[in-house]
């Protein structure tokens, strides 16, 4: 790119005819009229009830390009720019033309000339994630986080260069950070808009000065960046798309055990689940000081809660006013036969001085425990401050986000150091181990108590990772789910805020710092640290990395309610006041096709024996519930709260969780990794292809796949439809397959004899009788990207074969038999 | 290798198929074992002799893998007529199981399993003229010469040496006067399918006017026009290009653009060999005795390892991309092309060519770009010196295995051999328990008779080859890349925990292994095995029959 600077600057850039480019460059001119045209044609697609609010020409760009990582210096550049590379290489190193539009609901690039390539791709890019509300080149609007101006005081020409925000073009061109609410006047013509996304993503978008009829001499980036600020940061939730998006809902999730604790008897089935004896659920609903307009104004409670059997709901509700956000010492947890977690906010910083109530709660939990041991673990002081872990996010964004390949190269040179200097392992660290202090102490038979300022942020994480490191059930997808609506949703984080989901209006001066404070990547901080048990126990989740990726991701789609609010009431508030559609996200179904779905199971996972018999009696613990109370319980939907009451002591009272599968997990910043996947993939050029987590579970699906296929083959005693590798196996060919070498397994002797079978199965595939995929007698695994199942696609996938040990390996992992347990393979 | 012992390993255990009639013969495997079974051989055999028929072997443990009654144990006889099995009575009811077959009815006898258990002298496991031929090497544009075979043209290079074939072997003479120490280029690989070349060479002897000679023009534009894909040749000169400048002073330098035609140098700017041993002894450091988890990563930062090891990488990506993207044929040099220039030649090899990803192609690829090519072992290791503070000593080798595990980091299932495999390679590097490591160059090796007075590091590993495998390394199927091209980025490179932090009691990282993975590749040979036996079943009960041909299953 060094190169292109000189004589003739749009070179390799344009996409269409560059030849023209150049002639109409000097002019203003900036596209063919046909083309112009053609840009009326690339509508995005549109949800019921999304407008389009502003639509605007433009070039993407890629983050960075993948070839330019070859080299260590600059002059791999040149020679690389310069040179003609394969075809492949050129389409990243260019531009994409096509309609950019902000939509009420998101942003999104239509390429203009993507139909001429849809031949090739279309069943490659099937493999890869496909939302259904979203497509490729398309982000909402609540994933928008920073958005940043290049405007431009040269010549229109280096309009290209600002958007790839070239170091020598500074003088020239001045990035800026567009404010919500400022109305600011955008000085300058724009001449590009660098998007960044709060899950990691940079967008980077070019315009074109034009004096067209069609579109007026108005300035286009001026038209997109004024629309995405009004836009893309609502000063109320009701503004939010998910009030104008009507479509109906209609659960699928009634099979699946995810528990919504929603209601009074999701709680009581934990409990007798724990069997936590010594503690009660309340509702809400049936307290009668909080049914009291005048009273319940004073309490912020969620609408069920769990608290020590010993003291009275009035008596818990006085004490509790003195702790921040009404939070006093809910019961989350048990563990073993008493011991139990407990979340407790501090005192209201009023009532500091006073720790008489304090004293009085923690007394009450004490006595709830066996042993009457206790443990307090105030976090506080051992956590990062959510300030903290916002700074440590927007610094590793900044790492993860780089806009050229200079400042990549500047970055990678001294990476270790600067990723050091964000924090962020550091707060990683952290967390695992006070969760891991955490659960040994319920291991030992001691209730742990968690204590935070509001109890909201910090006690979740540690929280539920505790739970996550206890309690295999947690482990499993269905388990996973309940807790984090258990830790997360039902004991009410502040999605809202944490999320950045509203930018409430700014007090008169404009504080960005106070504006900044209520924001903070809480949540995101505890998937990296599940994802980090992940990494270190990979055959104990039910749930893959990907699967992680794809929850961050969603916590920014407001079609689901799940993430979106700060607490329940506000939920229940949209509900009856804009009739507001709640949709959990936990029904992927409602977002994925099968195929993605099956990318989040893990396939290395073993289901225990006992899992099957816990969920059959949970099972049958909701059957014997529903019955006693005339179905009473409302799947999940939470909005009519039972005021029926339970009493676990009519059922089993001794905890049904499995005592020996904790987990100890390393916590030190040298065992932790950095999350490549969610990080990393929007960067082409750290994008390894054919290597990385995805070929690994490929080959272990494979496996599967295989023995799935070997075990139907006994069952129904007929021997045509057996696997590839079987046939690999028994050396033979495949009976389909007439002229086919045989690959004999002596070939390591043979080498020493000098007698060689050919090295490279590409040179046999050259030989006209196959395909571009299949080397004849051996199976060739699918290449894929390291960010699979994102990334970008690679030319030459055999999606069909993938698919086919996508499915049948999913087959034996859904599957309910025990066929899979670890006592049955030896 | 001693072709007698082979050909007894091969009867050592094999399956033995007849296309007789008798169709019991068919895929009846015989497993035995060694162990001389003369403690008093039943001479009671039931079968009568023939004239002349004489005993050539017996061996009385042998299980015979009936295709009705699965495994039988017996004793098998082999006579210069036939071959007799006869299983021990176990249950005296039932009637023994005899295989009595005429040697001459024998088809084909299969060996199955046993290739890892033998004895192997690792020794053998590189022979230049069968790697060569692999390669496709002599064909019209190469040749293989044994000019070098007293080591008197360059007594740091092989004996075998690949060179184009319009070099004569006078003119090899001259063009090796040019190049430092005589190393001239010489072929390292070869792509079979494009004729794309790397060859290696040390630092031409420029000086600081400037020298030219016509020769090394001439044999550069030799090894360009042996592939006839390209019009260009790459040099690859692995040293920055300050320091291939400061080299001029000393008589050294590179091929300036203007003097070579259609060649086109690159630096790749990988430090010299005292570089690497302080970036290594920083490592050392930073691992050892305590480590302060808060400041771990700036403490690796500091050492700069994994940016020299980014470069490495970087540099054998160019390669890469030279060799396979472009089809250009590419020179490789450093200063003496015995340090730098391994590194890069062997890496670039191993990305582009599966067969190195195998234990027996990794042991190769060692024994040719690093042994054979001269690597100063003796000088960067220190074998049998007492000058512990060297400044020859220098971590080159273990750079170039920190390398490749980089790579199987990334590419975790194109490699056959595991991390242990890597470890074992780097333990017996400073052990001197093999022969393989000790001495500077082929020539002493031959000198010292090497081969004869130390073991091969190679004849033990291959002894013992089941816990250097990748389990996740797919036997039955390629690999998903043939050619792999690694992220040479510090945010893809980790320092090698497994290696350097292992005698660090705080720092042992958990290792969950592949224990799953095996687990489940058991299952599946389990299954496989069971529908094996199941199939010829049903294939001998439908021969029986009649002989009907099986109908083509449908492609799935």
């Amino acid at each position: 790119m060094l190169t292109t600077t000189s004589a003739t600057p749009f070179k390799s850039y344009v996409a269409p005819l560059p030849g023209d480019m150049r002639a109409t460059a000097d002019t203003n001119e900036w596209c063919l009229p046909s083309v112009l045209r053609d840009v009326h044609l690339a509508k995005p697609r549109l949800l019921q009830g999304e407008q389009i609010v502003a639509s605007a020409p433009a070039y993407m760009y890629s983050p960075i390009d993948p070839m330019d990582s070859s080299g260590g210096s600059g002059s791999t550049l040149s020679a690389t720019s310069s040179a003609s590379g394969t075809p492949a290489d050129r389409h990243h190193k260019e531009a994409t033309f096509g309609l950019l539009s902000v939509t009420n609901f998101k942003l999104a690039f239509v390429p203009l000339h993507e139909k001429r390539n849809q031949a090739i791709t279309a069943p490659l890019i099937d493999l890869y994630q496909e939302n259904i509300y979203l497509g490729r080149n398309e982000i909402t609007l609540n994933n928008i986080d920073h958005i940043y101006t290049i405007s431009e005081l040269g010549r229109a020409a280096s309009a290209l260069q600002a958007a790839r925000g070239m170091a020598s073009h500074a003088g020239m061109s001045r990035r800026k950070k567009l404010e919500p609410f400022k109305q600011q006047n955008i000085s300058g013509r724009i001449a590009a808009l660098h998007i960044v996304c709060k899950n990691f993503r940079l967008l980077k978008f070019a315009f074109q000065q034009q004096d067209s009829k069609m579109f007026g001499a108005s300035d286009q980036g001026k038209l997109i960046a004024s629309a995405l600020v009004r836009f893309a940061y609502p000063m109320r939730h009701d503004l939010s798309f998910a009030y104008a998006h009507r479509e109906p809902y209609y659960s699928t999730l009634g099979a699946s055990g995810t528990s919504m604790y929603a209601t009074k008897n999701d709680w009581a089935r934990e409990l007798i689940r724990c069997g936590a004896t010594e503690w009660q659920v309340v509702s809400c609903a049936s307290v009668q000081l909080l049914q009291n307009p005048l009273q319940a104004g004073k309490y912020t409670v969620p609408p069920h809660f769990v608290i020590p059997k010993s003291c009275s709901v009035d008596r818990f509700l006085d004490l509790s006013r003195a702790f921040c956000d009404s939070r006093a010492a809910f019961w989350v947890y048990s563990y073993g036969s008493s011991a139990a977690l407990v979340r407790l906010a501090e005192l209201q910083p009023a009532a500091q001085q006073d720790t008489k109530s304090e004293n009085v709660m923690l007394e009450l939990v004490r006595k709830c425990d066996a042993g009457r041991q206790l443990k307090l673990l105030q976090l506080t002081d051992r956590l990062p401050s959510i300030q903290d872990v916002l700074r440590a996010y927007q610094k590793l964004r900044r790492l993860c986000t780089p806009e050229t390949p200079e400042k990549f190269m500047l970055q990678d040179d001294k990476y270790l150091g600067l990723l050091e200097k964000t924090n962020w392992l550091f707060y990683v660290s952290l967390c695992l181990r006070y969760a891991s202090e955490a659960a040994a102490t319920l291991r030992s038979g001691v209730t742990c108590v968690l204590q935070e300022s509001n109890g909201r942020d910090l006690c979740c994480v540690i929280s539920s990772l505790a739970q996550l490191l206890l309690d295999p059930h947690f482990r499993s997808i269905d388990g996973f789910q309940s807790l984090v609506q258990k830790e997360w949703v039902a004991l009410e984080h502040p999605f809202q805020r944490r999320l950045g989901h509203v930018y409430p209006a700014q007090p008169a001066g404009g504080n960005a710092e106070l504006f900044d404070s209520e924001q903070s990547p809480v949540f995101l901080l505890f998937l990296d640290c599940v994802w980090q048990l992940l990494q270190q126990f990979p055959d104990e989740f039910e749930f893959t990395q990907t699967y992680l990726t794809t929850l961050w991701d969603a916590c920014f789609v407001p079609i689901f309610d799940t993430f979106q609010f700060d607490t329940q009431a506000q939920r229940l508030k949209a509900v009856t006041d804009s009739q507001l559609v709640l949709r959990p996200v936990w029904d992927w179904g409602e977002q994925f096709s099968d195929k993605d779905k099956m990318f989040f199971s893990n396939p290395l996972y073993q289901r225990q024996r006992g899992d099957l018999g816990a969920q059959a009696a949970a099972v049958a613990h909701r059957r014997s519930l529903a019955v006693g109370h005339k179905g009473a319980h409302g799947g999940g939907s939470g909005v009519t709260p039972s005021r029926n009451t339970i009493n676990p002591q009519l059922f089993a009272t001794a905890s049904s969780v499995p005592q020996d599968r904790y987990l100890q997990p390393a916590h030190r910043i040298f065992d932790l990794q950095v999350w490549d996947q969610c990080y990393y993939r929007w960067l082409p050029i750290l994008d390894i292809r054919g290597g990385g987590q995805p070929q690994v579970d490929l080959f272990h699906r494979l496996l599967l796949s295989n023995i799935a296929k070997v075990q139907r083959c006994l069952d129904y005693q007929n021997f045509d439809d057996l696997p590839d590798a079987f046939y690999e196996f028994a050396g033979e060919s495949r009976p389909n397959q007439l002229k086919d070498e045989k690959p004999d397994k002596e070939d390591e002797a043979e080498f020493v004899d000098g007698v060689e079978r050919r090295r490279k199965p590409t040179a046999k595939a050259a030989t006209p009788t196959s395909g571009l995929t299949s080397v004849p007698g051996k199976l060739q695994l699918s290449t894929l990207s390291s960010f699979f199942p994102f990334g970008n696609p690679i030319a030459g996938d055999a999606p069909l074969q993938l698919y086919d040990i996508l499915s049948s390996s999913s087959e034996l992992l859904m599957e309910t038999s025990s066929f899979l347990d670890k006592s049955s393979i030896v | 290798m001693d072709p007698s012992a082979s050909l007894a390993d091969k009867l050592a255990s094999k399956t033995a198929s007849s296309n007789s009639l008798d169709s019991s013969s068919k895929s009846s495997s015989l497993g035995s074992k060694h162990g001389g079974g003369e403690n008093g051989i039943l001479r009671d055999t039931p079968f009568g002799y023939l004239e002349g028929e004489e005993d050539q072997d017996q061996k009385n443990d042998v299980t015979y893998v009936c295709p009705y009654r699965g495994p039988v144990f017996g004793a098998l006889t082999i006579t210069n007529y036939r071959l007799y099995f006869r299983s021990l009575p176990l249950r005296d009811q039932e009637p023994p199981v005899v295989v009595d077959v005429p040697l001459g009815v024998i088809a084909r006898v299969e060996k199955i399993g046993g290739a890892t258990s033998r004895g192997w002298d690792g020794w053998a496991v590189y022979e230049p003229l069968a790697e060569l031929r692999r390669l496709g090497v002599p064909n019209d544009m190469w040749r293989a010469t044994k000019l070098n075979e007293s080591y008197a043209i360059c007594d740091s290079y092989p004996a075998v040496w690949a060179v184009p074939k319009a070099a004569s072997d006078d003119f090899l003479r001259r063009v090796a006067q040019f190049r430092s120490r005589c190393r001239l280029p010489v072929l390292s690989w070869m792509n079979p399918r494009t004729q794309a070349t790397i060859t290696r060479c040390s630092q031409p002897l420029v000086g600081v006017s400037g020298k030219r000679n016509s020769d090394d023009e001439a044999y550069l534009s030799f090894i360009m026009e042996a592939n006839a894909q390209s019009d260009k040749l790459t040099i690859m000169d692995a040293r920055p290009s300050a320091n291939a400048i400061a080299n001029k002073a000393k008589g050294g330098g590179y091929e300036s653009e203007d003097a070579y035609k259609n060649v086109e140098i690159n630096f790749l700017d990988i430090h010299n060999i005292h570089v690497m041993r302080e970036s290594l002894r920083k490592v050392k450091e930073a691992c050892f005795p305590t480590t302060d988890d808060s400041k771990w990563q700036t403490a690796i930062d500091n050492t700069l390892w994994l940016k020299h090891i980014r470069c490495i990488l970087a540099g054998a990506v160019r390669i890469v991309d030279k060799v396979e993207t472009m089809s250009t044929s590419v020179v490789v040099h450093c200063s003496d092309g015995w340090d730098r220039t391994a590194q890069l030649t062997a890496l670039s090899m191993l990305l582009l060519d599966p067969h190195y990803r195998t234990v027996r192609g990794f042991e190769v690829l060692i024994e040719k770009e690093w042994l054979s090519f001269g690597h100063k072992f003796q000088q960067r290791i220190g074998h049998g010196d007492n000058k512990h503070s060297d400044a020859d000593r220098s971590p080159v080798f273990l750079q170039f295995i920190d390398s490749v595990w980089q790579v199987s980091q990334q590419f975790n299932n194109a490699f056959e051999f595991n991390e242990h495999f890597l470890i074992t390679i780097v333990d017996h590097l400073y052990s001197c328990r093999f022969g393989t490591f000790l001495c500077n160059t082929e020539a002493e090796r031959v000198a010292e008779d090497l081969k004869h007075k130390t073991t091969s590091l190679w004849t033990h590993i291959n002894s013992s080859l089941d816990q250097y495998l990748n389990p996740l390394f797919p036997s039955f199927t390629h690999g998903a890349e043939l050619v792999l091209r690694p992220i040479a980025s510090v945010r893809s490179v980790r320092l090698w925990k497994g290696l350097y932090c292992r005698w660090n009691p705080g720092l042992c990282a958990p290792q969950h292994g592949c224990q799953r993975t095996r687990e489940l590749l058991s299952k599946q040979d389990q299954l496989f095995k069971l529908v094996n036996e199941l199939r010829l079943k049903s294939n001998n009960r439908s021969n029986s029959m009649q002989t009907t041909t099986r109908l083509a299953s449908p492609m799935h």
